[in-house]
């Protein structure tokens, strides 16, 4: 099915029929008076978030007018063209996504300027009045970080967080199981589809710790686990290190999931967040969603 | 007899292309592990050198590993490209560390070379990552640029025209033929796909630009995407019904019948000693 096809055609009749005016009519009143911009939440975002604000930071407004009313607020992992498409559908004009929305860490546009798809997802984006806003450095260096407190919380690992000094070491002492269990349990939870696994199905684990994306991150903390998990990391940095332990005869597993099953939980958290001083609008978490599917 | 250093004048002298000693973010190709005096007794290679090929090679008898990864998990940038990929672990971390220290072992007491051959064979005009990966898939006939009077294999000429079928049929033919289980997909799994267009290891999103200038084509089939790059910018030209899908393999698919490609050239002018390809085999497995 066409998702984007589909629901622009949805977009255009409802447009057609006044159907679409209607809704934004009742929103507009249900929320009479709202003037509240994109440029104010970030304002107030700044002020709560507990930590300095640095720059340079990723943490900026991708595309759109920020000073122009919004109706209200998605939080996602990633602002690609079928979330915001769905945002839309929702109600929500303003979008706070974790990660960039045109395909490169700091939103380079110089390097897709001339690119087609940059030209369609700016003209989506101006025609719907669409404000987007990134919220990725600051929201890590928020104490606790956002992102694992949204992922210890979907997990329901909130009691098996191990207290630790350092701030990116996320440790955890569960229940014992096996992998295959566990990640089951994770691939249910974090509505996952493409995680991938090294290490023998039955191996008992109970200490685990979120290494990141990176080699240098694995090699501090395999020696004190079971698994490690990863959310995204090259695949010859993470699973050459971790089979290469499990051929040296160490008992180890590693949880290699997608990038947005270690982040988007985050997200979800900054949602719930955000409703603790922003109530002018209604704020929803809308997930990206697992980029990938695999074959049965 | 033939020494590693012999062997490296051998590649250099057949590479057909002026030989890079050091690209500016990574590893030189050349002599990574052991000596440059060592008598070869064999040589193997293969995508990575894993613990694994290391004990199969030297169980064979040869003790000379071409690989296109390092054995030490990273590509050793000097500077990290982008956080696409990790800096390399410091020194101290790496010998510190027991898994490091155990391959090292094995490497030192039984005298193994470890030898990188990565740039300078793509620098080639042939490229023989990908004629290895369109054999393995059995895709020889239908390339589009075969018969053309061009060389087939030249690096630019990625694009193959396949009876067509759904993009999860196409996807499943793949996954059965390279019998490998992490395949990824981005696309609409009823969506046809007919024109395709193959590459091997990490897709960026310029690649990506680049090989879809042409027209109509359906699906990419390649190695990796940066999940915050080629990956979401697929699923935007997706959801813009600008292309159909992105096929992901994993690295070691997508590059492993490349190792065996290289098996087969340096037959070609090395005699002295037997050579086989020793696939490292996917990392990963996926739950049923």
């Amino acid at each position: 099915m066409s998702e984007m096809g589909l629901s622009r055609r949805k977009f255009c009749q409802l447009a057609g029929t006044g159907l679409l005016a209607a809704s934004r009519l009742a929103r507009a009143q249900s929320h009479s008076g709202s003037t509240l911009t994109a440029r104010e939440v970030v304002a107030r975002i700044k002020k709560n978030v507990g930590v300095p604000w640095h720059t340079p930071t990723a943490d900026e407004f991708k595309i759109g007018d920020p000073d122009a009313p919004i109706t209200g607020i998605t939080t996602t992992f990633m602002s690609t063209l079928d979330l915001l498409e769905r945002s839309i559908v929702a109600g929500n004009n303003f979008v706070i996504t974790h990660e960039p929305t045109f395909w490169s860490a700091a939103d380079v546009v110089s390097d897709v300027r001339d690119d087609p798809l940059y030209e369609y997802k700016v003209n989506f984006v101006l025609k719907n009045k669409i404000v987007v806003w990134r919220f990725h450095d600051h929201w890590h260096a928020h104490r606790p970080d956002g992102i694992f407190t949204g992922w210890n919380k979907t997990m329901g690992w909130e009691n098996y967080a191990v207290p630790a000094a350092n701030p990116f070491s996320h440790e955890y002492v569960i229940p014992e199981t096996s992998l295959e269990e566990l990640a089951r349990d994770m691939q249910t939870k974090l509505q996952t589809r493409s995680m991938r696994l090294v290490g023998d199905p039955k191996l008992r684990v109970t200490k685990l710790a979120h290494a990141g994306h990176y080699i240098q991150q694995c090699m501090q903390a395999l020696p004190n686990v079971d698994a490690l998990i990863v959310f995204e990391c090259r695949e010859w940095e993470a699973a050459e290190y971790v089979r290469d332990a499990i051929a040296s005869g160490q008992k180890k597993a590693l949880i290699q999931l997608p990038h947005e099953g270690g982040e988007e939980a985050g997200m979800d958290e900054c949602a719930r967040w955000l409703r603790t001083f922003v109530n002018e609008v209604p704020i929803k978490f809308i997930p990206s969603g697992d980029p990938f599917w695999m074959l049965a | 007899m033939i020494t590693s250093q012999q062997l490296i004048e051998q590649i250099q002298k057949n590479v057909g292309v002026p030989w890079q000693s050091q690209r500016s973010d990574g590893f030189s190709d050349g002599i990574l592990f052991g000596s440059s005096e060592t008598t070869i007794s064999g040589i193997v290679t293969t995508f990575t050198p894993t613990l694994d090929v290391l004990r199969k090679a030297f169980n064979s008898g040869k003790n000379t590993i071409i690989c296109r990864e390092a054995p030490t998990y990273s590509r050793g940038e000097r500077a990290p490209l982008f956080w696409r990929n990790g800096p390399a672990p410091s020194k101290e971390l790496l010998d510190n560390d027991p898994v490091w220290r155990a391959k090292q072992e094995f490497i030192s007491k039984n005298n193994l070379v470890i030898i990188r051959l990565f740039d300078n064979w793509d620098a080639r005009q042939k490229d023989g990552q990908l004629r290895g990966l369109s054999r393995a898939l059995g895709w020889d006939t239908f390339h589009l640029a075969r018969g053309t009077g061009e060389d087939t294999y030249d690096p630019r000429n990625v694009y193959f025209r396949l009876p067509t079928t759904s993009l999860n049929s196409f996807a499943e033919g793949i996954k059965k033929k390279l019998n490998v289980h992490g395949v990824r997909v981005i696309g609409k799994p009823d969506s046809s796909a007919s024109k395709v267009a193959l590459t091997h290891g990490l897709l960026l999103v310029a690649d990506a630009e680049r090989i879809l200038r042409e027209p109509d084509v359906d699906v990419i089939v390649t190695g990796d995407a940066v999940e915050w790059e080629a990956a979401p910018y697929f699923q935007d030209m997706v959801a813009a019904g600008k292309a159909k899908g992105l096929i992901l393999l994993g690295d070691e698919a997508s590059e492993e019948p490349g190792s065996g490609e290289m098996a087969e050239w340096l037959k070609g002018f090395v005699t002295e000693v037997p050579i086989e390809w020793i696939p490292a085999g996917e990392p990963f497995w996926v739950l049923s």
